[in-house]
């Protein structure tokens, strides 16, 4: 069999495994055989992710390609070493609709795009009347994929009612919760899909402005986004409504709430980045009072798929209430993390242990939806994912963050991580959460020191509920989040840490210490060795007043003969 | 088109654009806001001014939410008021600064210190005691006996020696003694007895006087001034260049006195309530308490030994070897009258150590230098006449355990038994009160309550057991309210119960502290003159002279004026007294001190910064100069000048943004 073309995973992700080296090698051997860096295909765990198609059509995937010469030549031979085949487990669940382009074409020839379908939604749009446009997403049941879930027809609308100089349409490309990266990866992978949903969602509201309000952070997904903007430029697809639209990349400057819409405009419109109190919503007044619209980067993903297949078919897709597939990221403690697009409804046992390959004897919980969620436990895990199921239970979709907590984490440290997160993205304007946060803040800082009193629990739920109501935006509104649904689902945990002052997963430094279990010891001393402060003497005994619990004995044991355990006292 | 809406029940309509605010406002609903500020687009920022949206449950900036038709706010409900208070104890929590000098706190009467200290500063000593005034009606006594608690906790103490604040109000008082005069009011036709005409009823007598009430003093004594007169030697308190001129401005005041007359014995309680609308008890504590030993009939009661010494106009035996057992201000009193009587063999016996002695440090560093031995960890078994002497047998201790005081307990050493010879003990042990018949007392022996009985009051040593003559004048003080109150219904607008506090000195580090002026004097603490050794020893002169003005001037530029600028006016410490906040509710990290002081008329202190920032929208919205900007994020967000430059000179022209700030982070610097 010869080899067609090669593809080679090149975004973020796969040069981060070593990808660009695989690049220039396959390159630099390949000789007649075309070889294309393509976007993401979701299989973080396997890159750097090498894909031949063969003459007959069929394709063979590499997974983990080192840049050698020898694992070069075994893609060229199509020999039989790194072979990769997706998971079955995975397949049986996936429903790649969004992403179906993603890996397979070049993110920066139009031409690719085009020659795989692209375009189609925009051209099928153009043939019909804006308010029709407008209807098929109505239809189409598709909700913001940004975190709010508001139905996005519904949001069109408003915008294609008013009647003013400019209108502006902006996309939210602010991906900011740690542990997300749907938005990047769809925009290094098929920039022009977003583009184009850009241009139905113009078409349609009689946009006149285009913003793309990227995160600085995602070097790849702007230059990629430039290109591709150059192309439709060129291609004169940008011209709708008998416009010439100008698209605009604005890069953020890093503050995470920016996310928020008001703060983002403001930041665009080059003000300090805070938000603002709505109503006025933005389609009334919002880039220098110009009637706004902002959608998220899957969100504009999901347009010329609904325009492609019609809004009634998107809608046969996901739940009720919840249309279409959505992106997760997986990340945390789980086998096979990446980027993964599901139907709706998908239940977390299907998409953390089936497609993540979690281990089920070691997942506590799921924490959804970033710093601004809440975490799901493990018994809940038959949850559907949709919009209003995740509510119920006191978390949100999100964006898509998904990340699996094992049973060695600390559920208080989790809840304390995530609190530093948003106590410093803090804009800093409103009470409620400029201070609120951070005393919550501090007090989890004071509990996981094992200081912390039985009176802070009642304390953290009742400051954390006032912040949620309180605070001015989204970002003060779910920062209590992460600390409320701890508190409901492992608060065992928390009254650990507070009256009996020991760390239930053993993870919280000031409440452990390190011993060596002297039956599975081989006296090697490479632990001794290791030990940066010698806290561990010729007796193989570790000084809890020395130790730093920095876990470098921990990690160098070839026996797993350290293990860490409460302390004396608080046994 | 207007809207209609209700708040609490009540049906408003408002005009497009009107916020839920503006229309409560309008319509006499308070609701309290600190970044509201009409000249300016919102700013949404501070969330005291919460309302909740009924249908929905949520809760609304009301200063940002306009109504919607329909729309059921409610604006006075207990969850409201949670919230509101919450976000003011959130403000409070990151609040830094002083709500009042902690002088001022300091000081049992809350005296305006700052504000007098000022006064004299700028030369101005007759408004400084018209404000002493206002807390303190025994200047002149005070301004020489008083232990100073101001001082203690003087910000000064971080760098050096505190301010010499006492010596304000020794030097104002003694300069207008005579002169000065309150403008009286009316009589209001009500008549109070005062039993007891020490410094809690005189004190107590002055406030009734200032609000028209007649006062009668019933005295036990031959003349008034209770301990300060028959307590206090001559030597700190001279009676009759002192505390009679002080004394006389009562009877100009028009305060009647009737002196022996014995509550008991020529009085009763049922008598004056009959004859007067109220009653106020004010009898101090005269019962001295014993050696608690075998023979303590043969030591001489401590206050017994000083008012025979003080009724004799200081003429009195020399007393010869002399021990004092005890470690207060009365056994200082008494061993330094010892000396004063001519005795050269004067001794303190304290059961602790010196570092235990309540009595005041200066007094024990003066008797020391008029030769006084000190003796610790002894304490008395036994007295007995052998011949012509008086021989104590002593037992040594040692401290142990911390009881309940937080002193170490002393704890007898078995064996140590030792005699000593004297020709005078004095037990200067503490006192007590002898409470009228028929009211309650606590486990001490003094009565219970300030409020006894209707129309019965209480204040003074008789309450607190024995303490300073501010104690006692601060007691007096809240006596007088209470009759004015009762008899006359006028409500004294309540003490502020929002302290902010950068903290004690203790705590405080000199970066920690916030100049207001930039010339605060480096100069040592005034100090007071002495006469010499030799005729304190000898007689019972005045040890300390009144410092002269210039010299009381220059002290006051030592002042570093710790209290915020913005006390009277900050709306963060009004609402929070309204909401009955707590500065404490939640405890965490503070702004460190940041102040600006560059500009010579405006101070900035974001340690009082709400962030608000409607300096800055007032800057760039109604004065259209753009000077300020907020800065960083989260909790570390500040107001700052382009390029951290500081304001402009001519900022002192303008002070809008001064002007708008709701508490003291932007002010100006002079304080009135």
């Amino acid at each position: 069999m010869k080899i067609k073309f090669l593809r080679v995973g090149v975004a973020s992700c796969g040069i981060a495994a070593g990808a660009d080296k695989v690049f220039e090698k396959l390159c630099e051997k390949a000789g007649d055989i075309p070889v294309i860096g393509v976007g993401c295909l979701g299989h973080c765990y396997a890159e750097p992710l090498v894909e031949a198609v063969t003459e007959d059509g069929s394709s063979i995937l590499f997974r983990d390609v080192k840049g050698t010469d020898e694992a070069i030549d075994n893609i060229l031979s199509l020999g039989e070493k790194d072979r990769f085949e997706i998971p079955e487990k995975r397949k049986k669940h996936e429903l790649v609709k969004v992403l179906a382009l993603a890996g397979k074409v070049n993110p920066t020839d139009i031409s690719d795009y085009i020659a795989n379908g692209g375009y189609e939604g925009l051209k099928k749009a153009l043939t019909l009347s804006p308010e029709e446009v407008v209807n098929q997403v109505k239809i189409s049941g598709l909700r913001g994929r940004g975190g709010g879930g508001f139905p996005t027809g519904t949001k069109w609308s408003f915008l294609a009612a008013k009647q003013a100089e400019e209108k502006i349409l902006i996309c939210n490309a602010d991906e900011g919760d740690p542990g997300a990266f749907m938005d990047r990866s769809l925009m290094e992978s098929v920039p022009h899909q977003l583009l184009e949903g850009m241009l139905i969602a113009a078409y349609a509201t009689g946009a006149t402005k285009l913003f793309i309000y990227c995160r600085a952070e995602y070097p790849m997904a702007i230059k990629h986004l430039r290109i591709a903007i150059e192309q439709i430029y060129a291609a004169k697809l940008n011209i709708v409504n008998g416009r010439s639209l100008e698209i605009i990349i604005k890069e953020g400057a890093g503050a995470f709430v920016c996310g928020e819409e008001t703060a983002l405009i403001a930041s665009l419109e080059g003000k300090r980045g805070t938000p603002r109190f709505r109503p006025p919503f933005p389609t009334d007044s919002g880039y220098k009072t110009f009637p706004t619209m902002i959608n998220n980067v899957e969100t504009f993903g999901n347009v010329p798929v609904i325009l492609r297949e019609g809004g009634e078919e998107f809608a046969k897709t996901g739940t009720e209430s919840s249309k279409g597939t959505k992106l997760f990221a997986l990340a945390g403690d789980l086998k096979n993390p990446g980027l993964v697009e599901v139907p709706m409804g998908k239940t977390l046992n299907e998409i953390v242990f089936e497609i993540g390959g979690a281990d089920k004897d070691n997942v506590k919980a799921v924490q959804i939806g970033g710093p601004s969620g809440g975490c799901i436990p493990v018994e809940l895990f038959d949850t559907p994912v949709d919009y209003d199921s995740l509510k119920a239970l006191g978390a949100i979709i999100g964006s898509g963050g998904l990340i699996v907590i094992g049973k060695d984490r600390c559920m208080v440290e989790t809840a304390r991580y995530f609190l530093d997160f948003t106590h410093r993205e803090s804009c800093g304007k409103c009470t409620f959460c400029r201070v609120g946060t951070m005393r919550m803040f501090e007090t989890l800082e004071r509990i996981v020191a094992g200081k912390g009193k039985e009176s802070d629990l009642e304390m953290l739920e009742d400051l954390g509920k006032k912040i949620k109501a309180g605070a001015l935006c989204g970002l003060g509104q779910t920062a209590p989040n992460p600390v409320l649904a701890t508190l409901r689902y492992f608060r065992n945990e928390y009254e650990d840490h507070v009256i009996r002052h020991r760390c239930t997963a053993h993870q919280c430094n000031e409440l452990v210490k390190l011993e060596i279990d002297s039956s599975k010891c081989i006296k090697c001393k490479l632990c001794i060795k290791t030990c940066p402060v010698d806290a561990i003497d010729g007796n193989f005994n570790i000084d809890a007043e020395k130790c730093t619990r920095c876990n470098s004995c921990f990690d160098v044991c070839p026996k797993n003969a350290i293990f860490r355990t409460d302390l004396e006292e608080n046994k | 088109m207007s809207i209609e809406f209700t708040i609490d029940g009540k049906v408003f309509s408002a005009e497009p654009g009107q916020t839920i605010l503006e229309v409560a406002r309008a319509n006499g609903i308070e609701i309290p806001s600190l970044c509201r500020e009409q000249r300016i687009s919102k700013t949404t920022s501070c969330f005291v001014c919460v309302v909740k949206d009924c249908k929905t449950g949520r809760f609304l900036p009301s200063c940002s939410a306009c109504p919607a038709p329909g729309q059921e706010i409610s604006s006075n409900t207990d969850e409201v008021w949670d919230m509101r208070r919450t976000a003011l104890n959130l403000l409070l929590s990151e609040h830094s600064g002083d709500c009042e000098a902690p002088c001022t706190l300091a000081c049992p009467a809350h005296a305006a210190v700052e504000e007098y200290v000022r006064a004299g500063r700028q030369g101005d000593f007759l408004k400084a005691l018209t404000i002493i005034k206002e807390r303190i009606p025994l200047p002149m006594t005070i301004g020489r006996v008083c232990p100073r608690f101001c001082e203690k906790d003087c910000r000064r103490n971080v760098y050096g020696k505190p301010v010499a604040i006492n010596d304000f109000k020794r030097l104002a008082a003694d300069l207008y003694y005579d002169t000065y005069m309150e403008k009286l009011p009316e009589e209001t036709g009500k008549r109070v007895a005062i039993v007891g005409a020490g410094p809690a009823g005189l004190s107590a007598a002055y406030y009734l006087r200032l609000k028209g009430v007649a006062v009668t003093v019933f005295e036990a004594m031959p003349k008034a001034g209770g301990m300060t007169r028959y307590g206090i030697p001559e030597y700190r308190l001279p009676k009759k260049a002192v505390l009679d001129r002080e004394i006389a401005h009562f009877e100009k005041l028009g305060v009647s006195f009737e002196y022996n007359r014995t509550l008991g014995k020529d009085l009763s309680l049922e008598d004056l309530k009959k004859d007067f609308d109220a009653v106020i008890i004010a009898i101090g504590c005269w019962k001295a308490s014993g050696l608690r030993c075998e023979g303590e009939e043969l030591a001489v009661p401590g206050i017994d030994f000083l008012r025979n010494v003080a009724e004799n106009d200081n003429v009195a035996a020399n007393p010869g070897k002399t021990i004092v057992v005890g470690g207060g201000n009365t056994a200082m009193d008494c061993v330094r009258t010892s000396v004063r009587l001519g005795s050269s063999d004067v001794s303190c016996f304290y059961r602790r150590t010196e570092a235990e002695m309540p009595a005041e440090k200066i007094e024990i560093a003066e008797a020391k230098e008029e030769g006084v031995k000190f003796e610790f960890l002894i304490a008395p078994v036994k007295l007995e006449k052998r011949q012509d002497k008086l021989v104590l047998t002593c037992r040594k201790m040692e401290l142990g355990e911390p009881d309940a005081s937080g002193r170490r307990k002393p704890v007898e050493v078995p064996g140590s038994d030792f005699e000593v010879e004297a020709d005078t003990v004095i037990a200067a042990i503490g006192q007590g009160t002898m409470a009228p018949e028929g009211l309650p007392v606590n486990r001490w022996g003094n009565l219970e309550s300030e409020t006894p009985a209707p129309g019965l009051y209480a204040a003074g040593d008789c309450v607190s057991g024995a303490a300073t003559v501010v104690e006692g004048v601060a007691s007096g003080r809240r006596a007088a309210l209470a009759v004015c109150k009762d008899l006359l219904g006028l409500e004294e607008k309540a003490e502020s119960t929002i302290f902010v506090s950068r903290g004690s000195w203790q705590s405080l580090k000199r970066e920690d502290l916030v100049f207001l002026r930039n010339d605060v004097s480096e100069k040592d603490r005034a100090k007071q003159d002495l006469i010499p050794i030799e005729e304190r020893v000898s007689s019972f002169a005045e040890v300390a002279a009144t410092m002269p003005p210039e010299r009381v001037m220059a002290e006051g530029e030592r002042c570093i004026e710790c209290s915020c600028t913005d006390k009277k006016n900050c709306k963060l410490r009004q609402h929070a007294e309204t909401y009955s906040c707590d500065v404490d509710a939640f405890k965490g990290e503070k702004i460190a001190v940041s102040y600006d002081t560059r500009h010579p008329l405006i101070i900035q202190d974001r340690g009082k910064c709400i962030k608000c920032g409607t300096c800055v929208k007032v800057c760039k919205e109604v004065v259209n100069k753009t000077l300020l900007s907020l800065k960083l994020r989260g909790f570390s967000t500040c107001v700052g000048t382009a390029f951290d430059g500081g304001f402009p000179d001519n900022c002192a022209e303008c002070g809008a943004c001064v002007d708008a700030c709701p508490t003291g982070a932007l002010d100006w610097r002079h304080k009135a």
